[in-house]
């Protein structure tokens, strides 16, 4: 037998190009977004059964402390967040874990109300945050991200760059942008394209 | 030349001189200036020769309109063709030169067309380079098209950015006058998003271009302090340079921003241009309104202008065209006229008013020559004077001057509130055409309504912002109105043209269209506004008729009979001015055309010197090369490999679903041919997909993970399709069924393992049983790789040798792909790509993209055994269409050159031997051709009329495109290990 893997031998999406540092133009007042990857998270799509989102709502409220969040809403408790993507489908996101943890986590206490899948290595988790980054993705999308407009916790299924992505509100002025693995480079490109007219920093991966 | 610019007065920062080149020479202008502005202040008047007669031309507008002044603007890459010189800002080192011209402005070549003028009227071409027809497209045309032309497209890659973006308000407030600054400020008083966009250089609008007092002071005055008041408030944006140029569905806006258009390079990071989609609940069009010119004798002389443009250049720019003006007018715009020209200081010789007289504040000591009519512009390059014909009189006098302001009313700036479709309404008052009467979300006001006073503008766009902001939810209400002194009422009587005139008087100056033109155009029965438009092309061009289509509307309503409103308008369409290709474009060019896509063994692929092929968006390896290998000596060695040993390939790109649910069998019975309720855990199955039509549409494999859990994988061409054919079936036809399904395609690493020594490789690295009684051929489980990641096996081959496609989460592919290599080696193991995994499979008669080609049954593939007659399914129904059925159908066989060195195509045709190439005699044709290493020769698949039963038979390969004939032999399409003897090793 092999050697024993280990997570450290993961690779880490964007692994080619993300460089931390300072780029783009450079103004008095610093960067105008910061753009990093958030890297491992554990994802899974949470899909309710026929009629059974009620019964979902419940399992997830009493194991785990979670309101099942309506559509274009998310919901937190502790470590572990909840976001709407799609009719009665959610994504479960929570930081780090090896391979399926959070799956199986789930799968125990949900088994009979929802199909569960493991996504947390298919999708790729890039954080905008900084005065510019609504100027930033306004080159991108088409959702209307005004402060009144798209609050914190809010969240939107949308295009960017021709690419779907799952945009969030992760907290005041931070948003978080869920894609397919496979077009991670490319929109990363395009958003780094776009904000270097207000100069930004790659930082370092959490 | 004698400088122009006034002594005093104007927007332009004495201060700051800027140098720019006209035509290779070296100017002066000023901080503020338009290229338009400078030259005039340079006493260069002459600025461009016409489109088809080449006539000298000079500015006639100070705006958006100008169909004259146009230039090519930069150098190279960043050439800018039919730049509008009265709405380039100029900036140090601005290159311009002027167009259709030969050998020079001053003397050009192509003016030996105006001589012959009376032959090159409307429809000339049309008629006259009839015969012989040949010649159209090779002489004809190119030699027209060269002596009538406006600017020359740049050939080089532009080197500057573009980019697009969105935006959203409350109250888009579109042009920054009178109405819009006070319809900006009512809305963002009342707490509203604004968004103020107007195409000028500065805000403003034509405050900047009069000399009206606003509250006791002058307008540039009222206009700074309205805008410091709105950029003050944090809910309105302002954005100068932006030309709104289209109302869409949704109350969507198309804007273009100019970024960068007004210096020489932009400054690093930032875009040249922006094209925007503004997103607004409501908008207020304060567009204001284009004044008409007049139609005689030598209106399109250097130095006939529009008398608003007239009073642009003296009070905005401190420029005069000339020192003596002369003013023909049917309105009260004339007179404002002579007042500002007189109030700098310049001579005004007379006023010509159409009218039997105005009631306007007169000129002091201005001949005043009512009920007349300029009936001729005398001078060539520079004016020198005009005839006057005044009623009843049948002599002309003539009146000495150097330039002629010219006025037949104003056209409110209706377009945007027209590209629904709507049409607009003829106001016989005030001789224009007004906005359509409903335009939901969209708020005409202003001049562009028909107001034409400045107090009646402001009290309009007051009331204007605040019901917009109301309608967007806002409590608001109109706010105070500044005074203002001395509105001139608006008095006009229309003239279409001057009858009197004998010369040549131009109806559109761009195109070259004349006075004769419209009747003509009449008379040939092209007596629509939209005919005549496409016959005379009045109306064409870069500035689309914005001068001279309610004039072309006038003379057509005189010559036929008919009255202006009952002629209407041609239909306006976006885009209001002309928009780059480059913003059109935006980021998405180049490399960035469409997005990337690459898979998780890109790393591995790279590291093992991969040649990576465009498959849709992804990037595939397609070949491994060695040093000194072309591709095929690398697929080949790469097929030899597997088939002798062990090869790895990435196929991460196949699409894969996750299926679950207690009715997921059934939903897998439905949409496949083939059926799935025998398929237990722990054992995949390949499986057709037909359309509905009864035709193929995709194959994959479905995997049993788990009761009621399955894994589809999908062609990588169809993945999308599938999907969204699923999510319809579900939804739409059965959403009776309990199924939940999600794309896992980026989840998984998937990983070919093919050759002899495949399980020998893959035991070093899984512990569990892989011995074929554990798991057999088609087995599917879930496994751990290298102790630790959670994997899943499946015995699927495509290669037809022992084979494994190994999942793994993406995070782990390249460790893992270095893993099978490491313990792979001493078996030889090589990385092989599409290529070599193609030709596998050719070999083996393994259909793909060639034969899945959209017209094929699962019968012509010879795979009719696994559509199901115990079940309904997608395309079962029309699958049984007798020509499905009938028995001369193309069906799939091999085909092998008579010949092995001959090199077969794909696409080539096939002809039963020593038919004749026709259509009728058309056999089939080659659908996927590869150099098999196995057989040492070419072989492809071919969909062959009555293929099974001519197997042995020479057919003739027929490809006249690619000058190739051959013999070939018709074969069973599986040309290696026919037994599948190696699949089962």
């Amino acid at each position: 037998m092999a050697e024993m893997a280990s997570q450290t031998q993961r690779s880490v999406p964007l692994g080619a190009i993300l460089t931390a540092g300072r780029y783009g133009a450079k103004g008095p007042d610093g960067p105008g977004v910061t753009l990093r990857l958030r890297h491992p998270l554990s994802i899974v799509t949470i899909m309710a059964r026929k009629g059974r989102a009620e019964a979902l709502a419940a399992d997830l409220r009493d194991g785990f402390g979670l309101a099942l969040p309506g559509p274009g809403q998310s919901t937190t408790a502790q470590d572990l967040a909840l976001r709407w993507a799609g009719p009665e489908q959610w994504l479960a996101i929570a930081e780090g874990g090896r391979d399926s943890d959070l799956h199986q986590r789930l799968t125990a206490a949900l088994a009979d109300t929802a199909s569960l899948v493991d996504q947390s290595q298919g999708r790729v988790a890039i954080v905008i945050a900084g005065p510019r980054a609504r100027a930033v993705l306004a080159k991108g999308t088409a959702v209307d991200l005004h402060p009144s407009r798209f609050r914190p916790g809010q969240v939107a299924m949308t295009q960017m760059a021709h690419v779907g992505i799952h945009l969030t509100q992760s907290a005041p002025d931070v948003f978080e942008l869920l894609v397919f693995r496979s077009f991670a480079e490319s929109l990363f490109e395009f958003l780094t394209a776009m904000a270097a007219e207000y100069g930004y920093e790659v930082g370092s991966r959490e | 030349m004698t400088s122009r610019r006034l002594a005093q007065g104007g927007l332009i920062d004495r201060s700051r001189p800027i140098r720019f080149t006209f035509d290779h020479k070296s100017f002066a202008g000023l901080a503020g200036d338009t290229l338009a502005s400078a030259l005039l202040a340079n006493g260069r008047m002459l600025m461009a020769r016409s489109f088809k007669y080449h006539r000298p031309r000079g500015v006639v507008t100070a705006g958006a309109s100008e169909p004259n002044a146009l230039m090519e603007i930069g150098e190279r890459g960043r050439r800018d063709a039919n730049s509008r010189a009265t709405m380039v800002e100029l900036y140090d080192g601005l290159f311009a030169v002027s167009q259709n011209r030969w050998p020079s402005l001053a003397f050009d070549l192509g003016a030996v067309n105006g001589l012959a003028a009376s032959i090159f009227v409307a429809g000339f071409y049309y008629k006259t380079f009839m015969w012989p027809k040949s010649f159209w497209e090779k002489v004809y045309e190119p030699l027209i098209r060269r002596a009538a032309g406006l600017g020359r497209a740049s050939h080089e890659p532009d080197p500057d950015a573009y980019e697009k973006a969105y935006a959203h308000c409350d109250v888009l407030v579109i042009g920054s006058g009178p109405a819009g600054l006070m319809a900006a400020l009512a809305a963002g008083r009342a707490g509203a998003r604004v968004i103020l966009a107007d195409e000028g250089s500065r805000l403003g609008g034509s405050l900047l271009a009069e000399r009206e007092e606003i509250a006791g002071d002058s307008g540039f005055a009222f206009v700074a302090a309205t805008l410091a008041e709105l950029e003050a408030l944090p809910n309105v944006t302002l954005m100068p340079r932006t030309t709104v140029f289209g109302w869409f569905d949704g109350n969507v806006f198309g804007a273009l921003e100019r970024v960068n258009k007004h210096v020489a390079v932009p400054p690093a990071h930032e875009p040249v241009e922006r094209y925007w989609r503004i997103i607004a609940k409501q908008a207020v069009m304060a567009t204001g309104a284009e004044e008409r010119p007049l139609v005689f004798g030598g209106n399109d002389k250097p130095g006939v202008m529009q008398a608003s443009a007239i009073r642009a250049y003296v009070n905005r720019y401190a420029v005069t065209p000339g020192a003596r003006a002369v003013v023909f007018t049917n309105n009260s715009s004339g007179y404002r006229t002579a007042r500002d020209v007189l109030a700098a200081g310049i001579d005004v010789a007379a006023i010509i008013d159409a009218r039997d007289g105005g009631t306007e504040t007169h000129a002091a000591g201005v001949p005043l020559i009512a009920d007349a009519v300029v009936t001729r512009v005398v001078g060539r390059e520079r004016i020198t004077g005009v005839n006057v014909l005044k009623g009843g009189a049948t002599t002309a006098d003539r009146i000495e001057a150097d330039f002629v302001a010219m006025s037949g009313g104003w056209n409110p700036v209706i377009h945007l509130s027209c590209h629904k479709g709507d049409k607009p309404v003829w106001d016989a008052e005030r001789a224009c055409f007004l906005p359509p009467p409903s335009t939901p979300g969209l708020i005409p006001v202003g001049a562009a309504a028909g107001a034409l006073t400045l107090s009646q503008c402001l009290k309009d766009g007051s009331a204007a912002g605040a019901r917009a902001a109301g309608l967007a939810g806002f409590k608001a209400t109109s706010i105070a109105v500044p005074e203002t002194r001395d509105d001139e009422p608006y008095s006009i009587r229309p003239l279409w043209h001057v009858r009197q005139s004998t010369a040549k008087a131009f109806v559109d100056f761009q195109n070259d269209v004349t006075l004769e033109d419209i009747p003509l155009a009449a008379r040939e029965g092209f007596n629509s506004i939209e005919l005549v438009k496409r016959f005379t092309t009045s109306g064409m061009g870069t500035d689309q008729g914005k001068l001279s289509n309610i004039n072309a509307s006038g003379i057509l309503a005189e010559a036929t009979g008919r009255t202006v409103p009952e002629i209407g308008t041609t239909t306006f369409r976006p885009f209001y001015t002309p928009v780059s290709f480059g913003a059109l474009t935006g980021a998405f060019r180049a490399t960035h055309y469409q997005p990337v896509r690459k898979t998780p063994l890109h790393e591995w692929c790279e590291e093992m010197g991969a040649v990576f092929m465009e498959a849709g968006l992804w990037l595939r390896s397609a070949w491994f090369p060695k040093p000194g290998e072309d591709w095929r000596a690398a697929a080949t060695r790469e097929v030899m490999a597997v088939r002798q040993s062990v090869g790895i390939c990435d196929v991460s790109t196949l699409g894969k679903i996750d299926l679950q649910g207690p009715d997921a069998t059934a939903l897998l019975n439905r949409l496949y041919c083939n059926g799935f309720s025998t398929l237990q855990p722990g054992k995949a199955r390949y499986g057709l997909m037909l359309r509905e039509d009864g035709f193929l549409f995709d194959d994959g494999t479905v995997s049993h993970l788990a009761s009621g859990h399955y894994f589809i994988t999908t062609t990588t061409a169809n993945a999308g399709r599938v999907m969204s054919h699923i999510e319809f079936c579900h939804q739409a036809l059965w959403p009776e069924l309990d199924v939940q399904y999600v794309s896992v395609t980026d989840q998984w690493a998937q990983i070919a393992v093919a050759g002899p020594n495949a399980r020998r490789v893959l035991e070093r690295v899984i512990a569990e049983d892989l011995a074929d009684a554990a798991f057999p051929y088609l087995g599917a489980q879930a496994v751990t790789v290298a102790g630790g990641i959670p994997a899943r096996l499946f015995r699927i081959s495509f290669s037809g040798e022992l084979a494994y496609e190994l999942s793994v989460p993406a995070d782990h592919g390249n460790h893992v792909a270095r893993l099978l290599m490491s313990e792979g080696s001493g078996f030889g193991i090589v990385p092989y790509g599409v290529e070599a995994l193609s030709i596998m499979r050719i070999e083996k008669g393994h259909v793909a993209g060639g034969e899945l080609n959209g017209t094929t049954t699962p019968e012509d593939l010879g795979l009719g055994r696994m559509v199901s007659r115990n079940k309904d399914f997608i395309g079962r129904m029309m699958g049984e269409r007798e020509a499905l059925k009938a028995g001369n159908r193309d069906v799939l066989v091999g085909v092998k050159p008579v010949e092995p060195d001959h090199q077969l195509r794909a696409g080539a045709h096939l002809l039963t031997r020593g038919a004749v190439a026709s259509l009728d005699n058309d056999q089939g044709y080659v659908t996927s051709v590869a150099w098999s290493p196995m057989l040492r020769q070419w072989i492809g698949l071919a969909l062959l009329k009555r293929g099974r039963e001519r197997h042995g038979e020479i057919v003739q390969v027929y490809d006249d495109l690619r000058n190739s004939r051959m013999l070939v032999e018709v074969t069973h399409p599986c040309f290696y290990d026919r037994e599948n003897l190696k699949l089962h090793g």
